[in-house]
């Protein structure tokens, strides 16, 4: 009895993208112990998203109940831990997103399950499988084993591809026994996120300009507006107040480290390379071959970033 | 509590052991706490504000001075009675160099903690401090110290400001300018040094709302921008006769003795700003590419952060050093008595010359620093972008202050000739049998299997130079000794650097046993690194002061003499230096 | 109403310190790594620290291992916090081993709230707080943050971001979560892990520290309180992440697009 467990997020009917993820990791997984995967989706009229899952080739478990309206812990970690039971699952997986581990450690404890957090490998097979997950904010990956009887994890989405959609699917209804009334936790309200640009030094994606621009920022900020990311600026081009101040990356201006910096005709002065370079992939794009920015770049290229910032910007968006 | 408790200055004749001296690695969890604070302090208060405290925006100083009072970081020195801590000269020291790295308002800090705040601690009377001191340790108040005048700077007893008692003989009335005044423009209590009748020179108390009171504006300095430095006028300044501060007369005492007290706290404070101004330097040796590989590969900046790793290490090794012999003597004082103050001073009085010590080592240790740290950033060392150029400038007045490096080398061997004089210090028995050793070679046993044996070695012949040496520069000169300044400040830098050497030496040998294998090779790298530096410059400055004193057979035997003395087989060093460097590199900083 | 306040404090690699493998797996290097308080547990003591303030009570701060792990709960009495408990144990343990300890503790000290940081930047596992509020059947709210930025007045002031209702029986908790903040609402006793936008700890004044060595601190041996300390989750090596590769040139948009998508996997 080696059956994988997913645990799908979704919110008011829609499907949470880093579900496939889990999906693809549950799949290797079960691969690998020679079991089968199921997902469970928890809400109350979440049959879209139950829907959409099954469309991807999952067998579904819906549960679907007014105490599951919300994402609480107390109450969709109970469901869950029955869940696993009912399936006959030995693994629980979920996405390594807030929700995820949420509700993943507290279903771990109803399991007796030990729980690895932000997985980004599987490794072994049949009884020996060994998780690979960061410690030390990601300065060591750790090889893990779990010592349970029935095991659980989180997966960073990233690192697995989500699953694509496939026939073979099906949606099934599992029982819900929590009671709204009993419960000790009350939903008040979510406020989403403005989509109004990040902060400079929070953002997941920062895209920069200097003096390549020749003062036309208009590039820049259309690539970081359908990125949903930040607007930087070398000195040069906020010292020829083409930029804002607070826009300023480098030894006498911002510190930042997102995950993906764009850095668009900025020759990569040493001074603006110690506001960037803890980035964790560094994109370079300048007219000029020779700019020394190519030197730290992961990825360069040579061009004029007034027509490649735009195509890219292109490809985002149908993507 | 070392072993044995020793006197000032008698380092030069007394081997100390490792028994004998406080390190940076002896502290407690407490103030290993209370650094951590310190650095807190520095980064989460101060850095935040440093643009606004550099342009002198007002009230930012203030407003941190009295944070530090929230955070307890005024109350160390004083007494409990008063809301202070009572806490020993190491605590004291540590937080200082910890605020060290806080550029200009750690000399704001200094100044209200130290020279600002001491006079009344140590001299005021319980009504004084009663009205005072309480003011002064939570930050409501600043405060300052005003005895340079424009005519009197090193002839700091050279000032003209005159007290005079009014007729009822319930004021002084004050009149005279006091000029580079730290903390002028806010502070809100003096402490100002006058002459009564023209006569007696006396301490006051003085508020600065006093009618008769004025702030000249700020002064356009060179460095440390942040840091208020005006002149204060006294034009008829009525002071109440119960504001003099100790006695009548006896204003020298306090002036001097507190600047004991204030050269060995910027010694620690200049310690951090070193260490502060290394990181930068070590940071951009890994960040900056020429020839397609970071800088921190090239052995000429490896050479440069290995020096000043030893430089700093033995800055510590002087401080911490000097905390723990002050320390030790005032534990020796029972409290409460009303002579403790009395005999606490002269505690402190006693390593005078070690205070001297501390102020002019490590103050020029932080000289180099900041140098070579401009320079490893090359052009943009240059640039204001980097702030290699503010430390660079900020560290200048350092040897200035606090009685000029000039004026604290003359009293090294100065105070240390007064002491043989009166017969405090055996200096002229250990003369003669350094004397005899210089006649007599004698093979000096060393067990190379010890530890350090090289060092301990050559330790013993720098001593003995330095003794042969002065004894020459006496014979010659006798009492008029005093008036040959460049033979002075010759046996000074011999004198301090020996401090040095045997401080970095103790501090390894007490360390060594207790750390990891691979750390032992840090300090032993750093031992062998700074031994050669100080052999070399104690050598020179030997030379230089038998040229100056000596001629003929004397200067024959003298010259040959310190060859002798001054051999040391540095076997390793490149390796010692690249070792160093590498660790530094590694950790980004300061590495011990 | 006052509260019984219990915060977790666990002694961790100082951030600063550089952070690498030994050759063997076995380990990290210690070789001149610092040590110091979990910065999310320094959070989540300010906090604690805070809600006394606003409402009085006790502040209770615990923590889990070796003889040295007393330095940061002294650290935390220095900031504040009025005793320690020291649940003595070598080595390291998993979080569903440290949450079955704690639920002992809890049971002892009954607290009206435990507030802890919401992963320890060690393992960085992010379990704790939850295994425990289930141990406890407890209510629990992680993430917890506070609308008003870190430079806000109300953060100024010092004013908690955690609100507790009049009657001392409910707490509301904003929480970050993914594309947005929401709100809960708890009942009392409960389990709060917190974030790092949730405050600015304060840092230990002298005086604290000076009246932290005086303040109580309690050892229980971990083997003590009948909890199985074998381990569940078990490292089996360490090894460094792979390095990053050296940069290469990309033709055009289209492949800088798929290297961003397919390798690098930021798009």
């Amino acid at each position: 009895m080696s059956n994988v467990l997913v645990l799908a997020e979704q919110s008011r009917g829609t499907l949470r993208k880093a579900t496939l993820s889990a999906v693809t990791a549950a799949r290797e997984l079960a691969h690998r112990t020679g079991g089968k995967v199921t997902a469970l989706v928890l809400g109350c009229g979440a049959g879209a998203a139950a829907d959409e899952l099954a469309a991807h080739g999952v067998t579904v478990r819906l549960a679907d109940a007014p105490a599951l309206a919300h994402p609480l812990a107390e109450a969709h970690a109970p469901v869950v831990a029955e869940a696993a039971k009912v399936v006959g699952a030995s693994w629980v997986v979920a996405p390594a997103t807030a929700y995820g581990k949420d509700v993943l450690p507290r279903a771990a404890v109803a399991l007796g399950a030990a729980v690895a957090t932000e997985v980004l490998a599987i490794a072994g097979a049949g009884a020996e499988i060994l998780l690979r997950r960061p410690m030390w904010a990601g300065n060591v990956i750790a090889e893990v084993e779990l010592r349970t009887e029935v095991k659980a994890f989180t997966v960073r989405p990233t690192e697995f591809p989500p699953a694509g959609r496939a026939p073979g699917g099906s949606v099934a209804p599992l029982p819900v026994t929590v009671d709204a009334a009993t419960l000790r936790t009350r939903w008040v309200g979510l406020e989403e996120v403005k989509s109004e640009r990040p902060e400079l030094t929070d953002a997941r994606v920062v895209v920069a300009g200097g003096r390549g621009t020749k003062g036309d920022f208009g590039p820049i900020t259309g690539l970081a507006d359908v990125l949903g990311g930040a607007v930087g600026a070398s000195r040069a081009a906020v010292d020829a107040g083409w930029a804002p101040n607070d826009w300023q990356v480098g030894q006498t201006g911002k510190v930042v480290a997102p995950e993906l910096y764009v850095a668009a005709g900025i020759s990569g002065a040493i001074q603006h390379v110690a506001g960037m370079k803890g980035a964790k992939v560094i994109v370079a794009v300048n007219k000029d071959a020779d700019a020394p920015i190519f030197q730290i770049a992961d990825y360069g290229l040579v061009a004029d970033l007034f027509q490649a910032l735009p195509e890219l910007r292109d490809r985002v968006q149908g993507a | 509590m070392a072993a044995r408790l020793f006197k000032g200055a008698e380092y030069l004749v007394t081997d100390a052991t490792k028994d004998d001296v406080f390190t940076p690695e002896d502290f407690t969890e407490e103030q290993r706490a209370i650094a951590d604070t310190a650095d807190q302090f520095v980064e989460e208060e101060i850095a935040p504000v440093r643009d606004r405290l550099e342009h002198q925006e007002a009230g930012v100083a203030v407003a941190l001075m009295r944070k530090a009072g929230d955070a307890g970081l005024l109350m160390i020195d004083a007494p409990e009675a008063y809301g202070g801590l009572a806490l020993d000269k190491a605590t004291s020291m540590l937080a200082a160099e910890r605020m060290g790295a806080g550029g200009s308002f750690s000399v704001a800090y200094a100044a209200h903690t130290g020279i600002g705040t001491l006079p009344l601690v140590y001299y005021g009377t319980d009504a004084q401090k009663d009205r005072y001191l309480g003011k002064l340790l939570t930050g409501e108040w600043s405060a300052a110290y005003c005895l340079t005048e424009p005519e009197a700077g090193s002839d700091a007893l050279g000032g003209r400001a005159t007290a005079t008692l009014t007729p009822d003989g319930k004021h002084y009335l004050l009149d005279g300018t006091k000029q580079f005044i730290t903390n002028g423009s806010f502070a809100d209590l003096f402490t100002v040094f006058a002459r009564v009748d023209r006569k007696h020179f006396t301490a006051f108390l003085v508020e600065r709302t006093t009618p008769g009171v004025t702030v000249g504006p700020e002064e356009k300095k060179l460095g440390i921008k942040g840091s208020s430095t005006t002149s204060v006028i006294f034009e008829g300044a009525k002071v109440p006769v119960e504001n003099v501060l100790g006695e009548i007369g006896k204003g020298h005492k306090i002036a001097f003795n507190v600047l004991n007290v204030g050269r060995f706290k910027l010694g620690a404070a200049v310690t951090g700003a070193a260490k502060h101004a290394f990181k930068a330097g070590a940071a951009y040796a890994n960040a900056r590419r020429q020839f397609g590989v970071p800088i921190a590969r090239f052995g000429a900046i490896q050479e440069k952060l290995a020096d000043l790793t030893t430089g700093i290490f033995a800055s510590e090794s002087i401080v911490y050093r000097l905390a723990g012999l002050i320390d030790d003597r005032l534990a020796t004082i029972p409290k409460d008595t009303s002579g403790y103050y009395e005999a606490y001073q002269q505690g402190i009085e006693e390593y005078a010359i070690e205070c001297a010590i501390a102020k002019v080592f490590c103050s020029e240790v932080l000289a180099d620093v900041v140098d070579e740290v401009v320079q490893i950033h090359g052009g943009y060392g240059f640039i204001q972008e980097y702030p290699a150029e503010k430390y660079y400038r900020d560290e200048r007045i350092n040897r200035i202050f606090e009685g000029t490096n000039e004026i604290n080398r003359l009293l090294v061997p100065g105070t240390i000739l007064r002491r043989a004089l009166k017969g405090e210090l055996p200096l002229q028995r250990e003369t003669m049998k350094a004397m005899e050793a210089l006649m007599t070679p004698s093979p000096d046993e060393l067990d190379p299997a010890l530890p350090f044996a090289a060092e301990r070695a050559v330790l013993g012949g720098l001593k003995r130079t330095f003794l042969v040496v002065a004894g020459a520069a006496v014979q010659r000169h006798r009492e008029a000794l005093k008036d040959e300044q460049e033979a002075l400040l010759a046996l000074a830098d011999v004198a301090i650097q020996i401090f040095a050497m045997e401080s970095v030496l103790l501090r390894a040998e007490r360390i060594s046993p207790r750390l990891p294998e691979s750390r032992r090779a840090d300090v032993a790298a750093a031992v062998k690194g700074h031994t050669f530096g100080a052999v070399e410059k104690i050598a020179t400055a030997a030379r230089r002061a038998a040229f100056y004193v000596a001629e003929g057979d004397t200067l024959t035997v003298l010259l040959g003499g310190i060859r002798r003395f001054t051999k040391y087989d540095a076997t390793g060093l490149l390796e010692a230096k690249r070792r160093l460097a590498a660790a530094a590199l590694e950790a980004e900083r300061y590495p011990f | 109403m006052p509260l019984k306040l219990l915060v977790t404090v666990k002694r961790v690699e100082d951030p600063e310190s550089k952070i690498r493998p030994t050759p063997d797996g076995s380990g990290i290097v210690t070789d001149g790594v610092s040590y110091k308080m979990n910065p999310f547990d320094e959070i989540a003591v300010e906090e604690a620290l805070r809600l006394k303030e606003a409402h009085g009570g006790e502040v209770v701060v615990a923590s889990i291992g070796g003889e040295k792990a007393t330095t940061e709960l002294r650290a935390a009495l220095a900031m504040g916090a009025d005793r320690g408990v020291l649940v003595r144990h070598e080595g390291a343990l998993d979080p569903g081993i440290v949450s079955a300890i704690l639920a002992r503790v809890v049971a002892e000290e009954r607290p009206d709230l435990v507030v802890m940081g919401k992963q320890a930047i060690d393992d960085d596992q992010n379990q704790t707080g939850q295994m425990l509020a289930a141990r406890l059947a407890w209510p629990q709210a992680t993430f917890a943050s506070k609308k008003e930025s870190l430079e806000s007045d109300a953060e100024q002031r010092k004013r908690p971001g955690l609100t507790v209702a009049a009657d001392g029986r409910r707490l509301e908790v904003v929480r970050e979560v993914d594309g947005g903040v929401e709100t809960l609402d708890l009942a009392l006793p409960a389990v709060v892990t917190v974030d790092l936008r949730l405050n600015k700890p304060r840092f230990a004044s002298l005086p604290g520290i000076m009246k932290a060595k005086k303040k109580e601190l309690r050892e229980i041996a971990a083997a003590s309180l009948g909890v199985d300390l074998a381990p569940t989750v078990v490292v089996r090596r360490l090894f460094e992440p792979p390095r990053r590769q050296a940069g290469v040139r990309v033709g055009d948009v289209a492949e800088l697009w798929s290297k961003l998508h397919a390798e690098a996997k930021v798009l």
